[in-house]
């Protein structure tokens, strides 16, 4: 249902999709089933001449059945909905699986900036790829994040991705993901981080391998100082 | 329904109406006004030469700048008030192509780059640079200390050749005025000069050639003299 309006790119984007939809048609259901009881009731027991007022205490179980068998239903869509999320907040949180690669990942009113690690695969060597706006990564592999920020509150989201992370100072917070096709997508900050934080964008490359191994010798610094000699 | 309640809704109803049309009629206004930015060319070209199109577009600016354009040094924003029209466009112009705040290490110049994208068109750029030359010039708060102006008044001559003697800067050579401006901005760019966060980018032209320049500061004491220095000149 997601997917029409915004496609899937991350190998968990389908579980987070999935979770939402179960919620939604849970939560919809109820809806119209309330609504129309809701309805129903004031049309049943709407003002008639000769019918006077009736206060209900609602003691009696054919009354309380009203709240007692939608409570109950609502609780058992509950553990579906709770088994759900759980499966997919371990999934997605609480595992990191081994990663190919990591990157930095750096949020300040009101950019993002980017460290890769260079053809050694490490980062925090002389051979480190640093960006602004601009984040590139090789589809299929697993990427792990580092996200910091240097001022306030940030979060780090790719809505293809299904990926949103909170950037707290001080801290530097963990994650990943694996892409599942290649192309060019938003960054977007999504937690109100001042006068800036609507514009504060930047973009996702999510290229094959050949092409990202080229970007990598155009812009590493040692690769560049390697081939000019 | 007595007669009292019937005409009490129907006062009701009528005030209603009158709402939702002065709502709509709001609505409208609002829509056509000429902060949209969405506005085509022709409208923004229109109104480029109304400063309160200027004005209207740096109330986004104020917000660091401060409503004098004095500058906040809390939030990196350097005095930009009363510098003139052709450099503020000029500096407006380099952030919107990504010649400056688009460095790893530019945090100030990261925190304007979006901003300067706020600003859709040209005669946008146009309308708030003329704004901020026609503001009355703020002085800004002299923050930083240490620095020598007699020791800095020599390490001052080669920045004349391009910023003139008395700061006052020179547009045929792309050389900003130096006197007024803030103090802590001032060593920021030296440094960033000299780190080549700044005047390394390609399309950075006019930032390549005072690259070279900053070079001629061995450290920051030396850096701090020439600024101290500078706050002694008049800009005239």
């Amino acid at each position: 249902m997601i997917e029409r309006y915004l496609e899937q790119v991350s190998t968990y984007a389908g579980d987070i999709d999935g979770l939402i939809n179960l919620i939604a048609w849970f939560v919809g259901v109820w809806f119209l089933v309330a609504e129309f009881v809701f309805f129903y009731l004031i049309f049943k027991f709407r003002h008639r001449e000769g019918h006077k007022g009736e206060y209900i205490t609602g003691e009696e179980k054919h009354q309380k059945r009203f709240i007692t068998i939608p409570h109950f239903l609502v609780l058992v869509c509950d553990i579906f909905i709770i088994i759900g999320a759980v499966r997919v907040w371990v999934d997605v949180k609480q595992t990191l699986p081994p990663a190919d690669a990591t990157v930095r990942i750096i949020g300040q009113q009101w950019a993002w900036s980017f460290v890769h690690p260079g053809p050694d695969g490490e980062l925090d060597t002389a051979d480190d790829i640093k960006t602004v706006e601009s984040l590139n990564t090789e589809v299929g592999k697993v990427y792990h994040f580092q996200l910091e920020s240097r001022d306030v509150l940030h979060d780090f989201s790719v809505p293809v991705f299904r990926l949103k992370q909170d950037a707290i100072p001080g801290r530097i917070i963990s994650g990943w993901w694996k892409a599942t096709k290649t192309g060019e997508w938003d960054i977007q900050c999504a937690e109100i981080c001042g006068i800036g934080h609507g514009v504060m964008r930047a973009r996702i490359k999510v290229q094959s391998a050949a092409e990202h191994a080229s970007w990598m010798h155009e812009n590493s610094p040692v690769a560049s100082i390697a081939s000019a000699n | 329904m007595n007669r009292t309640n019937a005409t009490l809704v129907r006062h009701a109803s009528r005030a209603l109406g009158v709402a939702a049309l002065l709502g709509l009629a709001l609505a409208a206004t609002q829509l056509s006004a000429p902060v949209d930015a969405n506005a085509q060319d022709e409208t923004a070209a229109a109104v480029a030469v109304d400063p309160e199109r200027g004005e209207k577009l740096y109330a986004l600016c104020a917000q660091c700048h401060g409503e004098n354009g004095a500058g906040n040094p809390m939030a990196l924003a350097p005095s930009i008030a009363g510098l003139p029209q052709w450099f503020v466009e000029g500096q407006l112009k380099k952030f919107k192509n990504g010649a400056r705040g688009t460095h790893f290490d530019d945090i100030p110049g990261m925190r304007m780059r979006p901003m300067s994208l706020w600003l859709k068109q040209d005669s946008d750029v146009v309308a708030v640079a003329e704004f901020v030359a026609n503001m009355e010039k703020a002085e800004p708060v002299a923050i930083l200390e240490g620095g020598d102006p007699e020791a800095g008044k020599a390490k001052y001559l080669p920045c004349t050749a391009c910023h003139g003697q008395n700061g006052q800067g020179n547009q045929a050579l792309n050389a900003p005025p130096l006197a007024g401006m803030s103090d802590w901005y001032q060593l920021w760019a030296l440094k960033a000069f000299k780190a080549g966060i700044r005047g390394t980018n390609p399309l950075d032209t006019t930032g390549a050639l005072m690259r070279p320049m900053s070079m001629t500061l061995a450290d920051e004491q030396q850096m701090l003299d020439v600024i101290a220095y500078i706050g002694t000149l008049s800009g005239e």
